[in-house]
């Protein structure tokens, strides 16, 4: 799968390969996994700890780490580490319904300032949707593919957080049901 | 003041400041009564105090920073003393008088000491009169006389608010074509943020260091210094890392700088512990200001001087003497970890805490508010949670703050612990190169590394693979799957039971033992 880390333009292939049963007997001893990062293989050991965390060994080094799922959004730590992916994968599955992003979500927490549209309003590749203020400064989000407004989620005024969902598109054209396929590895 | 007993302490801040004034109010043998705002009804500080009053709506200018709300919460549980703790209502000289006007104990110095202080023209007046040396400057906004002050100690310039703090109110000038517009937008800036606009000019220092000198004054007129705080790594002027002994600080500079804070404290008739801030550079100190409260960085000063601050404060309010501390040992650091993206110029964070967990071991404290569950919401202040090591040396004291921070791991708000790791990993923290440019000349931008973006890519692939952890429930509140739970399962937020409460609190009282 493809996977977009926030803030980061890079995108980074990986995919889960086999998952070995553990080693003893025992159900939740540790497994042996190989893993794809961008073309290499890596091998790691997995560990899981009572607290739903897991003790992952790779590369010769251990990290603690814990990961939690949303939607096409991927969040994880490894040690003091954390990064949020987006399976980009999933986007593209969306691009048959002409949508770049089926919806719009706050890039940071902040203020919603101004509600640029309403619902049932096509729009173009390039409008501006909506404008928030975070750390005094204002940032307006654009359309990145012709669409109609859905919904909106939100109103001027309200305090988002990051990640808050503030608009829902539909395909601008043809109706196309989008599929809501959550994206699924290994 | 008035003199005599305290028996039940209310809180009027949150976090873990909060957690942190109630646990040493509790020592004592006092009740504790807590405050929260809507944002904060499941917040641990709530379920640490013996009694907890709703003051208001999330935002803090009608919770805690409404005097009204807090003094009332203070009449109807009877508390007989308030403590401001930092930031919110801390320094206001009208809060401490509006408290000491109920015939509430105000947990700190009189609210003319803090209008005096507080003020930052008058407190440099009035430390010049007590003969200690401040960085030159001028009071004024007539361009005539700026330009011939300018002449005399050079550009650049700082021009600075009179009522400002925090880093709010400041404006660098570079050369003299910008000296009458900033003094100009300085003092309309001043005017509209804090109703003042007297600006006063001062020369700027190129790569000074900021070191802070811990104060603890009774009411019998004993001023007793506890040591210095370097705290000079600091982004946006605020401090993000602190450090004691202040390292490679001359002996004889060091005294002329205790000595200095202890003159200012006497000129002021200054009461209860309150910080007296210092710029070095060249071998020179200059008063900086002074902070008339308790200071986020001051277990820093609690590790080498094996002392409590707040229990300290409380017995100064309740007519205690203050004595000369013991000798100080070994070395201490502070990192603060904030929601913040530090790959992103520090910008604020919110989120839910999925996972948690802290550090441990010897010489390491951690001071936080955070459990799993916990909402960070953008209403208040970042500061998640302090780690503070205790070393016989610097160096020992650097590597187990690396090693802690190693240890840190929160899913569900990005944070800065990861990039405090790094810098206390770094060649020029290890060699102590420090001024209050040492981000931006060392760490002018940050990422994570080759080898933790490849943890990161694998965990993610784990995660999204569903090989990571057993099979467990999210928490109680969470709107995450967690572990290898399937996508999207939202559970109700519900009020989460007191065990809850309980479960998030324990790393935290573990680490007391």
């Amino acid at each position: 799968m493809k996977l977009k880390r926030q803030g980061d333009a890079r995108e980074f292939e990986v995919e889960l390969l086999a998952q070995n049963k553990p080693d003893t007997g025992d159900p939740s001893g540790p497994r042996r996994v190989r893993i794809m990062i961008d073309g290499r293989e890596v091998a790691a050991t997995i560990a899981a700890m009572p607290d739903g965390s897991a003790m992952v060994e790779l590369g010769g080094r251990r990290v603690r780490v814990a990961g939690a799922r949303r939607g096409s959004s991927i969040t994880v730590a490894a040690g003091p580490f954390a990064a949020e992916f987006v399976a980009v994968e999933g986007r593209a599955a969306h691009r048959t319904g002409g949508l770049a992003a089926p919806e719009v979500d706050a890039p940071m927490p902040g203020k919603v300032l101004k509600v640029l549209v309403a619902e049932g309003q096509p729009v173009e590749h390039g409008d501006p949707l909506i404008v928030l203020e975070a750390m005094k400064m204002e940032t307006t989000l654009y359309a990145e593919s012709p669409a109609i407004v859905a919904k909106i989620c939100v109103a001027a005024g309200q305090m988002v957080d990051h990640g808050a969902r503030l608009i829902e598109l539909s395909p601008a054209a043809v109706p196309a049901k989008p599929p809501e396929s959550p994206p699924q590895a290994g | 003041m008035k003199h005599g007993s305290i028996s039940k302490l209310l809180v009027a801040n949150r976090g873990e400041i909060a957690l942190r004034i109630i646990r040493s109010a509790r020592l004592l043998g006092l009740a504790t009564v807590a405050v929260y705002s809507e944002a904060d009804a499941d917040a641990t500080h709530v379920a640490a105090a013996d009694e907890a009053r709703l003051i208001g709506p999330p935002e803090a200018s009608q919770s805690y920073l409404n005097i009204a709300a807090i003094i009332e919460a203070a009449r109807a549980t009877g508390a007989d003393a308030i403590h401001p703790g930092y930031g919110f209502l801390s320094e206001r000289p009208e809060f401490a008088r509006a408290v000491a006007a109920a015939g509430i104990v105000f947990v700190g110095p009189p609210a003319e000491v803090m209008a005096a202080l507080g003020d930052k023209v008058a407190a440099r007046r009035l430390a010049a009169g007590a003969g200690v040396p401040v960085v030159p400057g001028l009071e004024t906004v007539e361009e005539r006389a700026a330009h011939e002050f300018a002449a005399r100690v050079g550009f650049p310039l700082m021009v600075k608010a009179a009522a400002g703090g925090g880093g709010r109110g400041m404006r660098l000038v570079e050369a003299q074509a910008g000296l009458a517009e900033a003094l100009a937008a300085a003092a309309r800036e001043a005017k509209a943020a804090f109703g003042d606009g007297r600006v006063f000019l001062e020369k700027y220092l190129a790569h000074p260091r900021h070191v802070e000198v811990q104060i603890l004054a009774d009411q019998h007129g004993a001023v007793v210094a506890l040591g210095e705080r370097d705290c000079s790594i600091q982004r946006r002027h605020q401090k993000i890392i602190e450090e004691s002994p202040a390292p490679g600080l001359d002996d004889a500079l060091r005294a002329r700088m205790v000595e200095a804070a202890l003159k200012v404290a006497r000129a002021a008739g200054y009461r209860n512990a309150g910080t007296m801030e210092f710029l070095v550079e060249g071998g020179e100190v200059y008063f900086l200001e002074a902070n008339t409260r308790l200071q986020v960085e001051h277990p820093v000063t609690e590790m080498r001087f094996g002392c409590d601050l707040v229990a300290e404060q409380l017995r100064v309010a309740m007519g205690a003497r203050v004595a000369e501390p013991a000798a100080p040992r070994g070395a201490a650091i502070e990192c603060r970890i904030y929601a913040e993206d530090a790959e992103h110029n520090f910008r604020p964070a919110t989120g839910e805490v999925h996972y948690l967990n802290l550090p441990a071991g010897p010489g390491v404290r951690v001071d936080t508010h955070l459990a799993p569950g916990a909402r960070v919401s953008a209403f208040y202040d970042g500061l998640l949670a302090k780690l503070v090591c205790w070393g016989a040396d610097r160096e020992q004291v650097r590597v187990r703050m690396a090693a802690a921070l190693g240890e840190f791991s929160l899913l569900g708000v990005t944070n800065t612990a990861a990039f405090l790791r790094d810098v206390m990993a770094s060649e020029a923290f290890r060699d102590a190169r420090l001024s209050t440019r040492f981000l931006e000349q060392f760490f002018p931008r940050w990422s994570p590394g080759e080898d933790a973006l490849e943890s990161l890519l694998a965990a993610a692939a784990m995660a999204a693979g569903g090989a990571l952890g057993s099979a467990r429930l999210a928490p109680p509140g969470s709107s995450w799957a967690r572990g290898a739970l399937s996508d999207g399962a939202r559970t109700g937020r519900g009020r989460r039971s007191p065990w809850t409460e309980l479960a998030g609190f324990e790393p935290w009282g573990r680490e007391e033992r």
